[in-house]
């Protein structure tokens, strides 16, 4: 019945752009089929199945097997596809022979939960085999599906929330209770299913509810004419911005995207946990640098988001801490209407209450943010420039006598960013991008001068505009000198701005430094290369900043 | 190996040339007296002296140009003479008079493809096997991935697609020469029943097709005063151009698709902005590209528009066919 509408609802979602059609269209595939193949397509959307059975590379070996492709002309496809389970897709088209289609009413439950494990059982010869046979009884509608879970590449432009919204919209049941319910081990079966839709909300689920996110305004210029007193200052921390809620014994912890994110970090939740009081607590969670007191790049932090139930190890390896800065609710009683500067001692005299009633030491993974005191705005100026000193982003400012508003109201948190790093660097080598970006030059690698040399030192993708990138695409296909596979050396003849957020000696490099998230922020066609930066002035730049 | 002499066609500053009749083929600058293949605005340039082409191609081109430019015509398979070289028009199946060029001097053969196609298109003469020693093909799509439905298949996906959403203008984007017509024709002959608007520039050309005889439905030329509600359900033909800036602010609830070969790959399709793509072409996929080149029975084959690496490659391994790149 349904890999069939499983494939169609995915080139629907595919070909819409607006999130209430997509809603729409979510909302009539669920109505329209059985709660087990269900269950199974929000497992799939929510991206809850990730594993790669078979590499993209064996699909393309096994393709050029059995239909006698040579290697080489599948890579040059893939060159412009820029993905496996695509390019084995659009090359299977028209190409099986087999006239009895008997996988063509196959449901989703059947393919997931016993075709493609059962493929893992099989040795080679045999799992080849079966793939083959399965290409060529699925109707090809449905090959792009198979291939892309085969290859763990399945996406599709739908975020949680969107799927969260649609069942919401479709059984009139809160969204945040949803959520709640995909959270955890939601695994797909009818049960699972009927459990989402469930009219009957427990109390549990009630309670995990959190509130509407305040969220900060860029700096405006025109608070530096209030006196500096009306204002509390803190870092700004790069992490994830979560919402820490205890209610009735029950720890959540919410992200400003609707998402529960317990299973990632459960030792947070366990530590929590052991706190007497109810709360509801707004901060940041960072992987902290313990030995240092310092908060980790937001890289090591992915190491941790999308890795659910993390192993011991992992937790030591990248170990996380929750800084709070705002308590909005305490034992039941909501205090977001309270003026700031009150909540902060409320925060205050808790958290010294927690440290030393709670039985645990929860202080290794819970701390409440410091405040900095700059005498007047110019000295801000100066904490907001030292910031990176501390891996910090900048500064938060917030009104001291604002309540916790929801959204991003004017005139209550301002965040007040260091700028970056730059320097102007000549393009040397260009590379084709994939997924997306598919058949254009995407990856640019940049050098700067040392002597009458140019020594590669970043390597950027970001930054360009659509138009931009066609338009340099075109100049790269002009103006190269060599081809290896896929990456071109190029004729330096372009000069852009690049910007990054630290920079340090490195050995690795040829250039002997590192830079960190290095971007495009302009393209500077007004220069010539002879305009651009050379290594020393990369090396001033680092000794300033130390 | 080849000189320079010998070739009877060759490149000349970026563009196709025969130097022993100093004729150009679909010249990009202006030149004395220029082969034009079709209609379509990157094989023409303005300012020849003279042109040459079938008598579809010229009307079209008046069409879209004026009446002010010198052009001589010829029938499909009519031979002509210029200093020694039999010249003649043969049907390439791309658009309304689109031709591929064949040259024969001294025994020698050879063909110049045009852009092509081998599917069928109701609004325009099917391609026509040419034998020939020496091919000039096209390769848009020289690459395995291509590979196109049959037309009536896209033309019903485009119907149901309107269909389906009868709250909206469906804005359908596509070539206003050739493409345009080719979906009207067949849409036609699907169950989409409602209005079809096309653009200015598009119902000009089919005021120009339905002259020459070929049958496409009648469209409505679209206003910027039409109505909204008029437009609920309907279909729209724009040109591509009007996709970005502000021309769209015309509509309210609308549907974008855009209608061209570059669809079957999603990451072009996501890029390109569009709703939705179809996937119709009036070039010729890679087994078209194939075909055509062993059908030709050309023991040589230069390839041009297009990457050719891997068909090239491809040809020489798979094939053992002789692909040359053309003497500059």
């Amino acid at each position: 019945m349904s890999l069939k509408k499983f494939s169609a609802l995915f080139s629907d979602l595919d070909s819409i752009n607006s999130t209430n059609n997509k809603i729409e269209v979510l909302k009539s595939y669920f109505v329209s089929n059985e709660p087990i193949d269900n269950s199974w397509a929000i497992y799939l959307l929510t991206g809850k199945i990730n594993k790669r059975f078979i590499s993209g590379r064996y699909l393309k070996n096994l393709f050029s097997q059995i239909y006698e492709y040579p290697q080489w002309l599948i890579d040059t496809c893939y060159l412009k596809v820029g993905d496996s389970a695509e390019v084995i897709t659009l090359l299977l088209k028209n190409k099986t022979t087999s006239k009895n289609k008997k996988l063509s009413n196959i449901s989703l439950d059947e393919l997931l939960s016993k075709i493609i494990p059962e493929l893992s059982k099989l040795n080679e010869e045999e799992k080849n085999l079966e793939i083959r046979n399965i290409w060529e009884t699925l109707p090809e509608d449905n090959h792009l599906i198979f291939n892309k879970i085969l290859t763990g590449t399945f996406r599709v432009g739908v975020s949680i929330g969107l799927i969260t919204k649609s069942i919401s919209k479709l059984n009139n049941i809160d969204e945040e209770i949803i959520s709640h319910r995909l959270m955890g081990n939601f695994k797909p079966s009818i049960d699972s299913y009927q459990f989402l839709i469930n009219k009957n909300i427990n109390l549990e689920e009630l309670n995990s509810k959190p509130f509407p996110f305040l969220l900060a305004n860029t700096f405006e210029d025109k608070i530096f004419k209030y006196s500096i007193n009306n204002f509390q200052f803190e870092w700004k921390y790069d992490g994830i911005r979560i919402q820490l809620i205890k209610r009735l014994g029950n720890v959540s912890l919410w992200t400003r995207g609707q998402e529960l994110v317990n299973e990632s970090f459960p030792e947070l939740v366990e530590k929590m946990s052991s706190i007497k009081d109810d709360f509801v607590l707004d901060g940041e969670l960072l992987v902290w640098n313990f030995k240092e007191q310092i908060a980790l790049d937001f890289t090591y932090l992915q190491k941790r988001i999308n890795r659910k139930s993390p192993s011991r190890s992992i937790q030591i390896k990248y170990p996380i801490i929750f800084i709070a800065y705002d308590l909005l609710e305490i034992n039941g009683k909501d205090i977001r209407e309270i003026k700031l500067e009150n909540r902060r001692i409320e925060l205050e005299k808790y958290f010294s209450k927690w440290q030393n009633k709670t039985e645990n030491n929860i202080t290794d993974i819970f701390r409440i943010c410091d405040l900095i005191y700059p005498k007047d705005w110019s000295e801000a100026l100066t904490f907001k420039e030292r910031s990176r000193e501390n891996n910090t982003e900048g500064l938060v400012i917030k009104n001291k006598r604002s309540p916790y508003a929801s959204g991003r109201k004017k005139g209550i948190w301002w965040k007040y960013k260091v700028d970056p790093m730059q320097l102007d660097a000549v393009l040397i080598y260009a590379r084709g991008g994939s997924g997306r970006r598919a058949g254009l030059y995407t990856d640019y690698s940049f050098a700067l001068w040392k002597e009458k040399e140019l020594i590669k030192f970043a390597s950027a993708y970001s930054g360009l505009t659509n138009l931009e990138i066609k338009e340099l695409d075109q100049w790269i296909r002009k103006n190269t000198i060599e081809k290896f596979g896929p990456v071109r050396s190029l004729k330096p003849e372009m000069v852009f701005e690049i910007s990054f957020e630290k920079i340090q000696i490195s050995k690795r490099h040829k250039s002997g430094i590192a830079v960190r998230f290095p971007r495009i922020t302009k393209w500077r066609k007004d220069k010539k290369i002879n305009d651009a930066d050379s290594l020393e002035n990369a090396f001033e730049l680092m000794k300033k900043i130390s | 190996m080849r000189t320079e002499k010998e070739d009877l066609i060759r490149y000349k500053d970026g563009n196709l040339y025969c130097e022993l009749a100093d004729i150009w083929i679909d010249p990009s600058k202006p030149v004395k007296r220029a082969l034009i293949t079709h209609a379509h605005f990157d094989h023409f340039t303005f300012g020849c002296e003279e042109y040459l082409s079938t008598n579809e191609t010229a009307i079209l081109l008046k069409e879209r140009v004026g009446d002010n430019i010198k052009i001589k015509t010829f029938d499909y398979g009519e031979k002509f003479k210029i200093n020694g070289i039999n010249i003649s028009f043969h049907p390439s199946g791309h658009i309304l008079g689109s031709s591929q060029i064949r040259f024969i001097f001294a025994e020698e053969k050879w063909l110049i493809s045009g852009d092509f196609k081998l599917q069928k298109d109701n609004t325009c003469k099917q391609y026509e096997i040419v034998k020939t020693d020496y091919l000039i093909s096209e390769c848009t799509f020289g690459l395995p991935i291509f590979k196109w439905d049959e037309t009536n298949k896209i033309a019903n996906d485009i119907s149901k697609w309107i269909t389906n959403s009868p709250e909206k203008a469906s804005l359908l984007f596509c070539y206003s020469l050739g493409k345009a017509q080719r979906l009207l024709n067949e849409i036609n002959q699907t169950n989409f029943k409602g209005n079809i608007y096309s653009h200015g520039s598009i119902h000009r050309i089919n005021n120009c097709y339905k002259e020459l005889g070929i049958d496409i439905k009648d469209t409505i030329k679209i206003e910027n005063k039409n109505n909204i509600e008029e437009l609920k359900g309907s279909l729209i033909l724009l040109p591509p151009s009007l996709s970005k800036g502000s021309y769209l602010k015309n509509f309210k609830n609308i549907q974008t698709a855009f209608a061209s070969g570059w669809m079957s790959i999603r990451a072009l399709k996501k890029r390109s902005g569009y709703d939705k793509g179809f996937v119709i072409s009036d070039h010729a996929d890679w087994d078209g590209i194939l075909e055509v080149v062993k059908k030709s029975e050309a023991k040589n084959v230069f390839f041009h528009h297009g990457d050719s690496e891997a068909l090239s490659k491809y040809l020489v391994e798979k094939e053992s066919i002789n692909v040359l790149f053309l003497n500059k």
